[in-house]
């Protein structure tokens, strides 16, 4: 339990402090190295409530493919790689607007009743099953966004217009 | 079976959308901005993944959770394809990836 908690603590402030600094270091390069230790620990939090293949998704996927993808955005748009980013200003009203969010959510969240005290883990073959199953038609939903979108990137960068 | 309260997660999840709802406001660059979102929508399926957590064992609630998260998995995954498609096609049109530059519609 107090491992637990441990672990908890580690966890969010890491999440914290990589999301914070993956949007506030100048050098893009550094923000994608921040950005996947951001979601890293969120993978960690997974594991933690008992979420093992949310877990290996969220590494697989945003660890691993969202990462490259963001790195070879940055390769590919920058004439230097390590150019730094032009400081932009912290007004008042983004960081009021922030708080304002994260304050409601916090009060509403403290009046939230959990089912149980306990996490009870499923096995993945429950998921699978479902996802197979009585959601398949989220999946399959999920497919035909996942289409239009892959042939509208393609129509984007395609060559041949100015 | 860790018995950290729901509640902690929550909290958790909602600095992590203030987060990015902040960075979303702040950020010129395109590439930071879709950081931005997806550090928004990372929190959004914290929260689905920790409801499934503690609600999938009770009878009557089903796996909902989990399967919404694997679902978002692969739509934030879809939407940062698209928005590097437009990064690129900005880059080559505009030779900038500032968004406040991109004024027209029509890339």
């Amino acid at each position: 339990m107090i491992l637990d908690l441990l672990a908890f603590l580690v966890l969010a402030g890491t999440a914290v402090v990589t999301a914070l600094a993956a949007l506030l270091v100048r050098e893009l390069v550094h923000t994608i190295v921040w950005v996947a230790l951001f979601f890293v620990s969120l993978a960690g939090f997974y594991f933690l409530v008992s979420a093992p293949f949310l877990g290996v998704l969220q590494l697989g996927v945003y660890a691993g493919a969202v990462t490259i993808l963001l790195l070879f955005g940055v390769m590919v748009t920058r004439k230097r790689i390590f150019a730094r980013e032009a400081a932009t200003g912290l007004g008042p009203a983004p960081i009021a607007l922030a708080l304002l969010v994260v304050v409601v959510l916090a009060t509403a969240a403290s009046t939230i009743p959990s089912a149980t005290t306990q996490v009870h883990g499923y096995s993945v073959d429950a998921l699978s099953a479902a996802l197979f199953g009585p959601y398949g038609a989220w999946l399959l939903l999920l497919g035909l966004v996942m289409l239009p979108a892959l042939a509208g990137a393609i129509y984007l960068v395609r060559e041949g217009r100015e | 079976m860790t018995d950290l309260p729901l509640a902690a997660f929550l909290g958790l999840s909602a600095v992590l959308l203030g987060i990015g709802i902040f960075g979303i406001l702040t950020r010129r660059n395109f590439i930071l901005l879709l950081i931005a979102i997806e550090v928004a929508m990372n929190s959004a399926i914290l929260n689905f993944v920790v409801f499934g957590a503690y609600w999938g064992a009770v009878p009557g609630y089903g796996l909902e959770g989990p399967a919404v998260a694997v679902v978002l998995v692969g739509l934030a995954a879809t939407e940062v394809a698209v928005g590097l498609a437009i990064v690129l096609a900005l880059n080559r049109l505009r030779g900038s990836i500032n968004v406040a530059e991109a004024t027209a519609l029509k890339l």
